[in-house]
Parts: structure tokens; sequence; C-alpha cells
């Protein structure tokens, strides 16, 4: 039984890896954009740390290089979703195609996703490769297989905290459907974008503001499992990270759990 | 007021009748562009707060950065930040008055562009100027005090407002040949949305002064695709750090990007085959 429902999402996600492959253009043009705008970030730390023996906010050049080059890495595993289409779905009414098949939603979003996590992270080590040979960046590498482990461990949970994130975002339009791109636009754009630590460690703010941060889920979709692969975190913070990242995502779960149920008595299938 | 009292009134002749005809249209086509907006109220207030965060976090990160590291490139934190609000000016400003180029593509592929064709008006104003974005147009005037008084703070002489200014323009210019170029390549193509998304992503390197960027980067993104020269060389030439030499050669940039995008949309619309009506 268990192995006829993994086959089951299996097979969503090889049919959604073939459906990206058939639009060629419109991913490497994402891929395009996922280059340029970490130029703007990889170039503002080379121009602040230009010198290898300066140190600036804790970082030295090759630690806050190598925190950037990580960026895309994580970006790729985490942040690169399809879920964020779950909006769309909901408020067109398209939903009701899946409530009438023996799937789980989530889990048929989520198998998608890892389709599209694994042809972005084929491409991101191609372009990592590239920039890595044209730019040559003091790069630091871990060596302590333990940090290693721990940084995979939570890119994993970053990657299941967002996907919820994104269905508890895309659930707004059962209520309103023309929110739903809004929704996202300030939630997983902009927020994610600045407390996630996609632009920059999170540790350069003042110490009270990291201390709110740090207890927002956001921090845990890219900047704690860098930190991590840094080894900036003591046990204790890194012990203290890993409560509060299981602690999220059983919260988002659970919440996700509620909000869908009292969605799903509100839903229409408007359009259909 | 109905257009024809309008310039019944106005008593203009030649040019300045035609300039004020297209302008009480531009009016009229922004008019029902915030009558869009204003209908989803809700829409239009969470927009409108996702921006206004977004800027003022990114605002935020570079004051603590560049006070953090002393300087960036030689720019002190003030230079940074006025640097910061001119990109926010030339963009916002271009959003504002060309956000209709994003609803392009449809037009194109529906075959609605036809309805635009037949009307007595020049089809490439309408496509251009046809949905005036009221969200940029409320950030516009906090951008426009921000950047006034962050520039007080730097005590430009007269001649560099002057430049300043001039060049912000010149940098409207391009960034309407840019425009131009996109849509026409639309009517071949079919494609605008990765086109527009990557040339924002472009312009996005311009939030910073392009002098941070290593050659052959800096190159192609000052003189190849001009961000350099649209967002950075007016608060450069405002810092008086820009020589006239280069001053010269933006706004022959900006004639020149405008004469050949204005060339390719006369190619394209020839093109066009309206298929899909």
């Amino acid at each position: 039984m268990v192995r006829l429902t993994m086959y089951k999402y299996f097979q969503v996600g090889k049919t959604s890896l073939k459906q990206e492959i058939a639009y060629p253009i419109n991913f490497v043009m994402w891929r395009v954009r996922n280059i340029i705008q970490i130029l703007l970030v990889l170039f503002l730390w080379d121009s602040l740390i230009s010198d290898p023996r300066k140190v600036l906010f804790g970082y030295s050049r090759d630690m806050i290089l190598t925190y950037i080059f990580g960026i895309m890495l994580v970006r790729a595993f985490v942040l690169s979703s399809k879920s964020m289409d779950v909006a769309g779905e909901v408020a067109r009414g398209e939903l009701s195609n899946y409530l009438i098949r023996p799937v789980n939603y989530f889990f048929y979003w989520l198998s998608r996703d890892f389709a599209s996590k694994v042809l972005n992270l084929s491409f991101v080590f191609v372009e990592f490769s590239l920039l890595f040979l044209i730019l040559r960046p003091d790069f630091f590498f871990q060596t302590n297989i333990f940090y290693i482990g721990f940084f995979i461990f939570s890119v994993f949970i970053g990657i299941l905290i967002y996907t919820l994130f994104l269905f508890i975002t895309s659930s707004v339009t059962f209520w309103m459907p023309e929110m739903g791109w809004g929704a996202h636009f300030l939630l997983n754009v902009v927020l994610v974008e600045f407390l996630s630590g996609v632009l920059f460690p999170l540790d350069i703010l003042p110490q009270a503001i990291q201390k709110v941060i740090n207890f927002l889920p956001l921090p845990y979709l890219v900047y704690f499992p860098l930190q991590i692969y840094l080894g900036k975190q003591s046990t204790y913070e890194l012990v203290r990270g890993f409560v509060v990242e299981i602690f999220w995502l059983g919260a988002l779960a659970l919440f996700l759990n509620f909000i869908w149920k009292k969605g799903l008595k509100v839903y229409e299938s408007q359009g259909r | 007021m109905k257009l024809k009292e309008f310039l019944k009134k106005a008593n203009l002749g030649g040019k300045a009748k035609l300039v004020w005809y297209y302008f009480v249209i531009w009016l009229k086509m922004g008019k029902n562009a915030f009558m869009v907006y204003l209908n989803q109220k809700k829409i239009l207030a969470i927009f409108l707060i996702g921006k206004i965060i977004r800027f003022v976090l990114f605002l935020t990160f570079l004051y603590f950065l560049v006070s953090g590291a002393g300087d960036l490139a030689g720019y002190t934190s003030d230079e940074v930040i006025f640097f910061f609000l001119s990109f926010n000016l030339v963009d916002v400003v271009s959003q504002f008055l060309f956000r209709e180029v994003y609803r392009f593509r449809t037009m194109v592929v529906s075959g609605d562009l036809d309805l635009v064709l037949v009307k007595p008006l020049n089809p490439l104003f309408r496509i251009l100027f046809g949905g005036a974005d009221i969200i940029d147009f409320i950030t516009i005037p906090p951008l426009v005090a921000a950047t006034f008084y962050y520039g007080a703070r730097l005590n430009p002489g007269f001649l560099e407002v002057v430049f300043y200014l001039a060049l912000l323009v010149n940098s409207l210019l391009i960034s309407a040949a840019f425009y131009i170029a996109v849509i026409s390549a639309a009517i071949v193509t079919y494609e605008v949305d990765h086109t527009v998304m990557i040339f924002r992503d472009l312009s996005r390197l311009g939030t910073v002064p392009v002098d941070i960027y290593k050659d052959p980067l800096r190159f192609v993104i000052t003189y190849i695709i001009p961000i350099g020269i649209m967002l950075s060389f007016p608060a450069k030439a405002f810092l008086g750090v820009l020589g006239i030499k280069l001053i010269l050669v933006s706004f022959l940039f900006g004639a020149f990007s405008l004469f050949f995008s204005l060339r390719f949309w006369e190619y394209a619309i020839k093109k066009y085959t309206s298929a899909s009506s």
C-alpha cells in the first residue's frame, strides 16, 4: 500500500518534471533571473570586504562569499517551489478536480515541488561552477561531517516549512479569491526576501532585532542552514535553532490543517 | 469635461493642439486605470504596504551595511542612500508611466491589438501609456521628498542639480526606449514577460553605485545594457563625480536608444499579422 502510494506521487513528480522540460525557455529565463539576482548581493559584499584580512560584522571575506554562494544552492532547494500556484487553483475552482481524485492535495504539490527542486538543483550546479570559475572567490569548505549532516537536515525541514507557508498563504483565496498574488507578494516575496537571509546574513542586524527574528519561521529557510554550514553556531544555538525550527514545522502543519478544513467548508468551486 | 470641449477651450494650434489632445487622452486612460484599482481596495492596500515595507527594509539594510563598513566603493552612507533613492525615482516613475507594457502580450496573442490600431490614436502611445499605475503614483511624492531631503544634505552646486534633473529625464527616455524595444520584440516573438522581468532584475543592479561591479560586468551594465547610465549617472552627476564628457555620452545614449527603438517599432508593427483575431 505504502509502495503504491509512493509510486503514485513519484509519477506526479515525473510528469511535473516533463512538463517543466517541455517549456525550456521559461525555465532557462527563470534561472538567468536567479543569477542576475545573486550578482547584486555578491558584488555588494565583494566590494565591502575586498581585503581578505578584513572582518566585517563577524564575517571574513571567505565566509561571506561562501554564504552568498550558499544562498544559490539553498535557494534552489528551499525556495524553488511550484506550490504558489495553489492560490490560483483555489481561486479558479480547479481544486475540485483534485478533491474527487484519490490523492492528497498537499502531497501532490510536495511531489511537484521536489521534481522542480531536482531540476533547479541540476542547473544550479552548472551555474555555481561557472560563477566559481569566472569569479574565483575565496571559499570556505566545511570539513566537519556533523555540520554537513545538520546542514542537510535543516535544509530538508526548511523545504517543508516553506511549502506549508505557501499553502497557508494560498488558503487566503478560499475567502478572498482575488487576493492570491497580493498575499504571496507581501509574505513570500517581500518578507521572505528580507527575513530568510537571502539578501544578507541576519546576524549583521542589531542583537535586539535578531532575537525577535530568530523566533520567526523565516530565518530557518536559508540563514540557519548556512550558519550551520559555516560552523558559526554554538551547540546551544544549534539545539535552540532546531527546537524552534521543528516547533514551527509542527505549528504550521497544525495551522494549515485547521485553516484548510475551514476553507473547504466555504469553498464554492467558483468558475466551475 | 468632454475632450471636444477641452480642445475648444484650449484654442491651440498645430503641434500644441496635438500634445494637448494626447495629454487629455492620457488623463482619461489614467483615470480608467485608477478606477480599476480603486474597485479593489484590499489589493491596492496590500501591494502598497508590500512596496513600502520592501523600500524601508532595503533602505535600513543599506544604512546598516554602509555605516558599519564605513563606505561603499568610496561613497558614504548618505551618498549610497541618495543613489538608492535616485534609482527608485527612475524606477517608480517609469513603472507608473509604462505599466501597460506588462499587459501587451495578451493584446498581441488575443488579437486585441486590432482594436488599438483602428482608433484615431498613435498605437505606440496607447500601448505605452494606456494604464498608469496608481500604486506607483502614490509612492512618487514621498520618494521625491526623501530624495530632496537627502540631496540637500549633500550640498550640491547649482550646475550639479541641473545635470541631475536633465539626466533623470534622460533616464526616463532610455527606459521608454527599452519598453518600446520590448513591445516591438513581443510582436515578432510573442514574448514579453521574461524580457521585462530580466530587465527589471538587471535594473536592480543599479540599486547601488555601479562602481561596485567589476569589469566586464560593469562595462556591460553601463554601456551595453545602459543600467549604469540610466540609474547611476544622475546621482554621480549630482555628487560632481561625473565628467562633462560622460554627461554628453549619456544624452547621446538616450537619443540613440530612443531613435533605434522607434525604428524597431516601425519594423515590428509591419510584421503584425493579427493572427488570433
